[in-house]
């Protein structure tokens, strides 16, 4: 089946089995790996997108849903010129590790501050809810997190 | 706590028997000295190190070299890579916990379109792996030992065709009965690797004589502590990919932390020599311990050899939960002497851990188990015996603290309950017995830099005890 979707802001297609998850288009077909496969079942929350506003486990949804979507992935954060200041803040303070989880916090990150500019630490861990970390215990990412909102809010208001 | 100082080097026996003098060369005075004529002169010296002092660089932020990578998601682990013409492999694995398997029929999958090669046990030259002891097949080709053995593989040419083809492997077994409590495994009524004993190592550590500190103790303490099994869940399941090519090398990229260790065991299960193998250890996205050894690389080689294409094999979470290794669940019964004011003076613990279906790294885990169950404090009578026996479970082997995390749970559970039974505060119950400056380890080792109290009594304050 044919796909059409925005991905990154580029307009992309692709012929797809039927059975194909919007991830194995983004992986497979697309050329995208960094949403990665982490369980499979939307437990872990390392596939997770952002489509048409929502952060989505990618693994869970087929690509024929995504037809016609507006759809973010990690590599769509940064600009040519700068990191997303996200990205910023998880670098300096560490907040990766293996990195694995990375793309999938990111973009929960990136949803929550689009949603909530400047979200409490409440609301920044009710947003990882559906994401897994093995190896920093989350303090980090969720420093990264507020300082990045910071970041932005004063860039804002500069 | 390490033993690397001036004092703890100096070997007793080393001083004795070796001086500089016995290990000058005879060479002629005139000769030119050579790199090799400076001899060495025992007792070592050992510098005071200086990463021990603190340096401006604790409590610093450092950012991971990697860091930006894995923040633009443009790190490249396993499962991200792919080479021309590349194919998917998928392992079928048991369906019983222990059996005998009568027979393996691959026809019906080999039909399938799609489906390039498949492989069974008898094909590999060595059907046998570990890292300490070779117990554990590739492929099991003739009993299984737990539900998570590979049992055969196949190639194809999508991951979707893969797993349904693997599906049409037929794979005839006789179930014998199986064993899954350590405790019952260790009467070896069931053996899980016949002849052998289920008891496959075994450790015993003796300082003192506890039986007559028992006798002098005014309380004794006795209780069983066990510990359940755990699964590393690393987020990157074990992945990688085998390129056979026509000289005859293999290149395996793979999610394996130990990869000159690892190529030891894919040598010898291919029969290949280790210079055929190029090994690449990718960025590995959490480990944990779990991927300290092969798992289907040798599986990934074979298939590549016989359809001349490159292989890709990715556990899915299913595989990580049963075929991985897992941390070994201790029984612990401790039995622990102690004076009216709260003094340890005997220990006896005596441990079974469940090794699961297979070696593993058993071997370092229960040694470093052992030393560690008495926990941190000064017991002058100890005795600990420890027994690793196979059980038809998943295979336990290397996770954070080799054994380590589980004998704390046993010996600070029983702290507590000492420090309430005899009224001690449990702060003051262990800095009355922990180890100090020049304290020996239950092993005799003297210890150094030990900051067991300070930590102890900061921590105390910080948190306002």
């Amino acid at each position: 089946m044919m796909v059409q979707l925005k991905v990154n802001g580029e307009l992309r297609s692709a012929i797809v089995a039927p059975e194909t998850t919007l991830l194995g288009l983004l992986r497979e077909h697309l050329g995208l790996t960094g949403a990665k496969l982490g369980c499979d079942v939307g437990d872990c929350g390392t596939c997770t997108v952002i489509v048409d506003g929502i952060s989505v486990n990618s693994c869970l949804m087929l690509a024929g849903k995504a037809n016609g979507c507006e759809v973010t992935t990690i590599e769509g954060l940064a600009t040519a010129n700068a990191l997303h200041p996200l990205q910023q803040a998880f670098e300096e303070r560490g907040a990766l590790q293996c990195g694995f989880c990375g793309p999938g916090m990111l973009m929960s990150a990136k949803n929550l501050l689009d949603r909530i500019p400047q979200p409490s630490t409440e609301q920044i861990k009710d947003a990882l809810s559906g994401n897994l970390c093995r190896c920093t215990g989350y303090t980090k990412i969720i420093e990264a997190i507020a300082d990045a909102s910071e970041r932005m809010s004063g860039a804002r208001h500069a | 706590m390490a033993t690397k100082s001036k004092e703890a080097g100096k070997s007793a026996k080393y001083t004795a028997e070796v001086t500089a003098r016995d290990l000058q060369p005879e060479v002629a005075p005139d000769r030119p000295k050579l790199p090799g004529d400076k001899p060495v002169v025992f007792p070592i010296e050992f510098p005071e190190s200086e990463g021990r002092k603190q340096t401006p660089a604790v409590g610093a932020r450092a950012t991971r070299p990697d860091g930006r990578l894995h923040g633009m998601g443009q790190t490249k682990y396993i499962e991200d890579m792919s080479f021309p013409h590349m194919i998917y492999a998928a392992i079928l694995r048991s369906e019983h916990a222990h059996a005998r398997i009568l027979s393996i029929d691959t026809s019906e999958a080999e039909a399938i379109p799609g489906v390039l090669a498949t492989l069974t046990g008898k094909e590999f030259a060595n059907n046998s792996f570990g890292p300490t002891l070779q117990d554990q097949p590739v492929l099991a080709d003739t009993v299984v030992r737990h539900l998570g053995d590979g049992v055969a593989a196949l190639a194809a040419l999508t991951p979707q065709i893969a797993e349904e083809a693997v599906k049409k492997i037929k794979v005839v077994y006789e179930p014998l009965p199986a064993v899954f409590d350590p405790l019952e495994a260790i009467k070896d009524k069931i053996l899980v690797h016949p002849p052998r004993s289920n008891t496959y190592t075994s450790k015993v550590i003796k300082k003192g004589d506890v039986e007559q500190a028992f006798a002098e103790a005014d309380h004794i303490f006795e209780r069983r502590f066990t510990t359940q099994m755990v699964e590393h869940v690393p987020l990157e399941p074990h992945a990688a990919i085998a390129m056979w090519d026509a000289n005859g090398r293999v290149t395996i990229y793979s999610s394996l932390g130990r990869i000159t260790l690892g190529r030891e065991d894919i040598s010898r299960t291919l029969g290949l020599p280790q210079s055929k193998i190029r090994m690449i250890g990718t960025i590995v996205g959490g480990n944990f311990g779990g991927k300290n050894e092969i798992t289907h690389e040798p599986v990934l080689a074979l298939l590549s050899k016989k359809t001349g294409r490159p292989v890709k094999g990715v556990f899915t979470r299913g595989d990580e939960f049963i075929s991985s290794t897992t941390r070994h669940p201790f029984i612990m019964d401790y039995k622990t002497g102690v004076t009216r004011d709260g003094k340890l003076i005997a220990r006896k613990i005596r441990m079974v851990l469940d090794g699961g279906a297979y070696c593993s790294w058993t071997g370092t885990t229960i040694g470093k188990g052992s030393i560690l169950a008495p926990g941190p404090y000064n017991i002058p009578n100890v005795h600990v015996e420890a027994y690793a026996v196979y059980t038809n479970k998943t295979t336990t082997g290397a996770m954070r603290g080799f054994g380590a995390p589980q004998v704390c749970f046993a010996y600070e559970s029983q702290m507590d309950e000492i420090s309430e039974k005899l009224g001690i505060d449990p702060l003051e119950l262990r800095l009355k017995n922990a180890f100090h400056e020049g304290s020996s380890s239950p092993t005799g080792q003297a210890l150094h830099n030990v900051v067991v109290k300070d930590t102890l009594e900061q921590c105390a304050d910080r948190f306002g005890w």
